[in-house]
């Protein structure tokens, strides 16, 4: 697993910049929560928190679609008073939750977030891996990082000294246990088709054959269902299940403390999501389209992106327009404020969809890698090899947030399971489909591949 | 004068018991009194409204029908105005549906044109006609709207209002005290009987016949006597309004507490019917061996001055009694409580110190209906507490340096005569109010006044009676007056059954008595009339 | 008593799998109605949007007025004997107009007490009381202020009550000249 395999300056910089992935997480937390909590309001039909505001000139209140209110409750955890019940461990109850946090850090390592840039840079072929850490072993070392997070639950129960909580670390612990075995094994199919560890060799597979959920459908299936049971998320939540444990681990845990949990768990939801996007979801891999291809039409490809991204800026001035002659039809007192704030997003999605299509109407026309050059030096290889990676990228964070989104959905749809029901749904059912899926696979991929 | 022929006979404890059957079912009954009172001894309640206890049976409400068997058969007989007769077969609406009905039909018709006045109505919540109305009446309403109701009565007081219907004789002034609603007199003649009979001055009268009878005072002439606010209380419906408790308050807001009007040695037993810490209204408590259902207006209206003028309360650790004699004067109104603490107080004091008890007021006559004229409530408990009169006081006044008075108002009684007094150097007024003597006293201590304390006294028919607190104190840090004199004399009497207790020690007329084994109408202390 | 049988599940219900799509897709609708289509949300953004009330509902208290403005009210206490939490505070006093015998001198009603029961709009025998102002919402600064008295119950404009003809014949109302001149009818 060399790290650097060249020696030119440009690939020291982009092995260093890259270790930026590491904070995808903690940023992806900033994405979750009001997701997840207007998501969660919109499912029941409510509105969700919507009423904190910035009061900027010009504009008025802002509210930026709600997201202030998170804002307003992540500094009101930050500067809450840290407390300790009587009678814990102190060590123990301090360092519990930073384990699943600083695991958030490592987790995103192995995750190839592009494919390998390959570019000629002074004569030379450079070679980049898309992961901080290219491992041979990626996944293994994934699974290795994310069960490590069951160690806070386990300390943060025994530390409280709490009965509720010390049985919600019992649940997690064994929970995790069980579940690791389902993931592990319901993903060795998919690593047996691609026949690598390596996370890249698995997208590159899925590129160039077809996507792991067609491949794999019934490995597909369980490797989510354990996802998410080993975020311990609704409905496998009886960790913190409120009737009978408070809440669990976390019971004793109040301000940033239980802040670090809270954020533990989002982030585990982030990289699990990334994980099913990558091995079952072809990763960064463009669909119907393959990356050499992509290359070959750098400058259409990018036009292609900025065109979508103009559409979504599009579609969300369409909803602001349109809720905006509603809300004027109405009789709430407020609703020129509501206007007024509107004006805002109208204003800078306009620029942003001028934005895209000049971007792209741009590149359509004027994308030639063979004109790039900077001080008579030829770039062009490393632009063609940069626009890759940022498609690559947007297309897996695209595919990340639909399985954030899956997480969100599930938890607000399905009730709890009981203990034992988890219990029985882990180690009788989908351990034996993925046993049988793993078997079935073998057969037919050493009869139709002779591999 | 007083038409007595047909006042009811009431039943005593030593009334002789005959057996009469109700329903069929034998019970044994007062035999000399009225089958009304008889059923009422047994527990059994017949609704009236003419009939009253005190007042001559007129019997003519038709209201307390029952069934008698007779030798014709049972015939409709008024109970109030039957005499009990050993095995006489009486039916009552538990068994005779004709009984019911003639209750129903006679109730039905007392109502036909009596205005629905109740929500504004000061007697509605102790309206007779509207007990007898959950008990025997419910009938549905056979009014047809097209008639309405029609007022009969006076014509000089008829109007038509809005809704086109004859109304009248709303608030007509009978005098300086009563008003009078014509339209909601059922004509039981009550009031006319009570001062015919009661009062003895015929001011009211029934005019007119059939549904046209109202009642009236004379021309020229107003309804005004020393009792006439007794007919609000006899009258059984809203017709007769006392004019000072007019709109006061609904009576179901009131607590009722029982006690004694401490303005007159007769001590007429009477209701302090307050609410939120003041009283609204006085009437009188039935006891037939004091006061029957009367009490005079002067007694009614005293209430009134409870609150107003009130001494404040101090904390006293000790007087400024001078070398030379002392004289504890107590006023009518002092308790047996207050006066035992007195002479504990005496007693502490030493030989320099001599009690007296009593006022400056003339002695009046007594008029025969709750007022014996005597205006030291309590003389006959100074007599057996060994209090001299203060008249002996007023002879030796000079001899004394110090002076006490515990609810003795002696310089507001009579100026004239109290002007010597102002040679004691040292006067002390105890008072429940800021009179002439607490304003010309060294020290004028503030106590509760009598509505305001338990205790007893002795009346002037030697009958020891019981007084109750009323919660209407305006200042809770006063106290009884036996409270601070007791604590002056260095043992303080903390309630009043121990106060009594030392009572008890000084007079022997009370031995053998303790302050709960009063009953509410008191109990006569051997050895007759004082 | 009734008893209800439940239809056992078939074998595709339990398999839970169908069934939990099936909870998605209710999900994945209602998700999408808060998404694009915001307004149709139940939710009415209180302070600034106020829910429409019925005149039934039982809101704040008023005094109905006669003809002449004075309160019909004759303090006869009927609502503050219904009244089940003693929040209603009535003096009397008598009229000056011959016609009536008793007016009411004060009216205090604590809406920090009220239980909104409405049994004293019932028990009033003269239909004074009413609670169709529809005022739901109270805020104020002090307790003191909670308490509703004469003047402010009797504070209301005929105008806000265009369909209920009582209300019209108090001052200000469509119908009080008609009423006032049968009101003001000589009486002998």
């Amino acid at each position: 697993m060399d790290i650097i395999e060249s020696r030119t300056w440009i690939e020291w910089v982009i092995t260093i910049a890259k270790f930026a992935f590491c904070f995808v997480p903690v940023l992806y937390i900033l994405l979750l929560i009001p997701m997840e909590r207007r998501g969660a309001g919109f499912m029941q039909d409510r509105q969700g928190p919507n009423r904190s505001y910035i009061k900027i000139p010009f504009f008025g209140k802002i509210r930026l679609l709600g997201y202030v209110q998170n804002m307003c409750d992540g500094t009101k955890l930050f500067f809450k008073e840290m407390f300790a019940p009587a009678g814990v461990n102190k060590i123990l109850y301090y360092v519990a939750p930073a384990i699943p946090f600083a695991i958030v850090f490592l987790s995103p390592c192995v995750i190839p977030w592009f494919g390998p840039m390959v570019f000629e840079w002074g004569g030379q072929v450079v070679r980049i891996p898309g992961s901080i850490v290219d491992s041979e072993v990626g996944v293994l070392l994934l699974f290795g990082l994310s069960s490590l997070s069951a160690y806070g639950a386990v300390l943060a129960g025994w530390a409280s000294k709490s009965k509720y909580s010390f049985l919600g670390a019992l649940r997690t612990s064994s929970m995790t246990i069980s579940y690791e075995v389902c993931l592990g094994l319901s993903m060795m199919g998919m690593l047996l088709l691609a026949g690598s560890f390596n996370l890249t060799d698995i997208v590159n597979w899925q590129e160039h054959h077809v996507w792991g959920i067609v491949a794999q459908p019934v490995a597909f299936f369980c490797f989510l269902i354990a996802c998410i049971a080993e975020t311990g998320r609704a409905p496998f939540d009886v960790a913190e299940g409120e009737p009978e444990l408070v809440a669990g681990y976390h019971t004793e845990y109040g301000a940033m403390q239980f802040g670090l949990f809270y954020m533990g768990e989002y982030s585990h939801i982030c990289i699990n999501s990334f994980l099913v996007a990558t091995l079952f979801l072809g990763g960064y891999s463009v669909p119907f389209v393959t990356t050499e291809t992509m290359q070959a039409h750098m400058g259409g490809s990018l036009a292609v992106l900025c065109g979508v991204l103009a559409f979504f800026a599009l579609a969300f001035l369409h909803l602001i327009y349109r809720y905006s002659r509603k809300l004027k039809a109405t009789n709430l007192t407020n609703r020129f404020e509501i206007l007024r704030e509107y004006s805002l997003y109208k204003i800078v999605a306009w620029l942003a969809v001028a934005v895209f299509i000049a971007g792209g109407v741009c590149a359509w026309l004027y994308y030639d890698p063979s004109k790039f050059v900077v001080n008579g030096f030829a770039v062009g290889g490393l632009a063609t090899a940069v626009g890759t990676a940022l498609i690559h990228l947007l297309v897996l964070i695209a595919k990340s947030v639909f399985f954030c989104w899956v997480w969100i959905w599930v938890r607000w749809t399905l009730p709890r399971f009981r203990y034992d029901h988890v219990m029985h749904l882990g180690w009788k059912i989908i351990l034996n489909i993925a046993l049988i899926n793993l078997v079935v696979t073998a057969v037919i991929a050493k009869l139709v591949g002779g591999n | 004068m007083s038409n007595y022929y047909n006042m009811p006979k009431l039943p005593t404890e030593n009334s002789p018991k005959v057996e009469i059957f109700v329903d069929d079912k034998p019970v044994m009954v007062p035999g000399d009194t009225n089958l009304l009172e008889a059923l009422k001894a047994v527990g059994i309640e017949t609704p009236h409204v003419c009939y009253h206890p005190f007042l001559p049976v007129s019997g003519n409400c038709r209201q307390c029908l029952v069934e008698q068997e007779g030798p014709r058969g049972r015939m409709l007989v008024i109970a109030c105005y039957t005499p009990v007769a050993p095995g006489m077969k009486i039916y009552t609406p538990a068994s005779s549906a004709r009984v019911k009905n003639a209750r129903k039909a006679t109730q039905e018709f007392m109502l036909v044109n009596h205005p629905l006045d109740c929500p504004i109505c000061d007697k509605a919540g102790e309206c007779t006609l509207q007990e007898n109305y959950m008990e025997a009446g419910q009938n549905e309403s056979r009014m047809r709207p097209e008639y309405g109701k029609n007022y009969h009565g006076n014509p000089e007081h008829q109007f038509i209002d809005a809704k086109g219907q004859v109304r009248g004789g709303k608030h007509v002034d009978l005098g300086p005290r009563v008003l009078l609603d014509e339209e909601r007199c059922v004509q039981c003649d009550r009031c006319v009987r009570f001062m015919r009979s009661i009062a003895g001055s015929e001011q009211l009268q029934l005019a007119g016949r059939a549904d046209h009878t109202y009642i009236t005072t004379f021309p020229g002439e107003k309804l005004d006597h020393e009792y006439d606010l007794c007919v609000t209380d006899v009258c059984p419906v809203g017709a007769m309004t006392a004019k000072y408790f007019r709109f006061q308050k609904r009576v179901w807001l009131l607590s009722h507490t029982p006690t004694i009007s401490m303005d007159d040695s007769l001590g007429a037993n009477i209701w302090l019917d307050h609410a939120d810490g003041h009283i609204y209204r006085v009437m009188p408590r039935c006891n037939p061996e004091v006061n029957r259902s009367w009490l005079s207006n002067t007694s009614r209206l005293a209430f009134q001055n409870f609150d107003k003028n009130r001494l404040p309360a101090i904390d006293v650790e000790s007087l400024p009694i001078g070398k030379g004699k002392i004289a504890l004067v107590a006023g009518g109104s002092c308790t047996m409580e207050d006066l035992a603490a007195l002479r504990m107080f005496k007693e502490s004091l030493g030989d320099g110190a001599e009690l007296f008890g009593g006022s400056l007021l003339k002695v009046g006559a007594p008029d025969g209906i709750a007022k014996s004229g005597d205006p030291v409530a309590n003389r006959s408990g100074m007599k057996l507490m060994g209090f001299a009169d203060v008249s002996e006081f007023m002879k030796r006044a000079s001899e004394f340096e110090t002076l006490v008075t515990v609810n003795a108002d002696l310089f507001g009684e009579d100026a004239a005569v109290a002007k010597d007094l102002e040679k004691i150097n040292c006067r002390i007024a105890l008072s429940a109010f800021d009179d002439a003597t607490a304003r010309k006293a060294t020290i004028a201590i503030g106590v509760r006044h009598w509505s305001e304390v338990q205790g007893t006294m002795v009346n002037s028919l030697n009958i020891i009676q019981k007084l109750n607190a009323c919660p209407v104190c305006p200042d809770e840090n006063l106290e009884a007056a036996y409270e601070v004199i007791s604590e002056l004399a260095g043992n303080k009497l903390e309630s009043a059954s121990a106060a009594f207790a030392k009572a008890t020690e000084y007079a022997s007329a009370l031995a053998g008595l303790t302050y709960d084994s009063i009953k509410s109408t008191g109990k006569l202390l051997e050895g007759g009339n004082a | 008593m009734r008893v209800i049988k439940q239809r056992p599940m078939n074998w595709v219900e339990r398999l839970y799998v169908f069934e939990a799509i099936r909870g998605l897709w209710t999900t994945l609708k209602h998700a999408a109605r808060g998404l694009f289509r915001y307004e149709t949300l139940p939710t009415i953004s209180y302070p600034e949007g106020q829910p429409e009330i019925r005149n039934t509902y039982r809101a704040r208290h008023r005094l109905m007025l006669r003809p002449d403005g004075t309160p019909r009210c004759v303090a006869c206490g009927m609502c503050a004997a219904a009244c089940p939490a003693h929040c209603i505070f009535i003096e009397a006093t008598a009229s000056d107009d011959p016609r009536i015998e008793k007016k009411v001198k004060r009216f205090d009603i604590d809406h920090l007490t009220c239980v909104f029961c409405g049994l004293c709009a019932e028990a009033c025998p003269v239909d004074a009381l009413r609670m169709d102002t529809k005022v739901i919402s109270f805020e104020h600064r002090t307790r003191d202020e909670f308490v509703a008295h004469l003047e402010d119950l009797t504070a209301w404009d005929p105008k806000d009550y265009p369909e209920d003809e009582q209300s019209q014949v108090a001052p200000g109302g469509t119908k009080n000249a008609e009423a006032r001149k049968v009101w003001g009818m000589e009486v002998k």
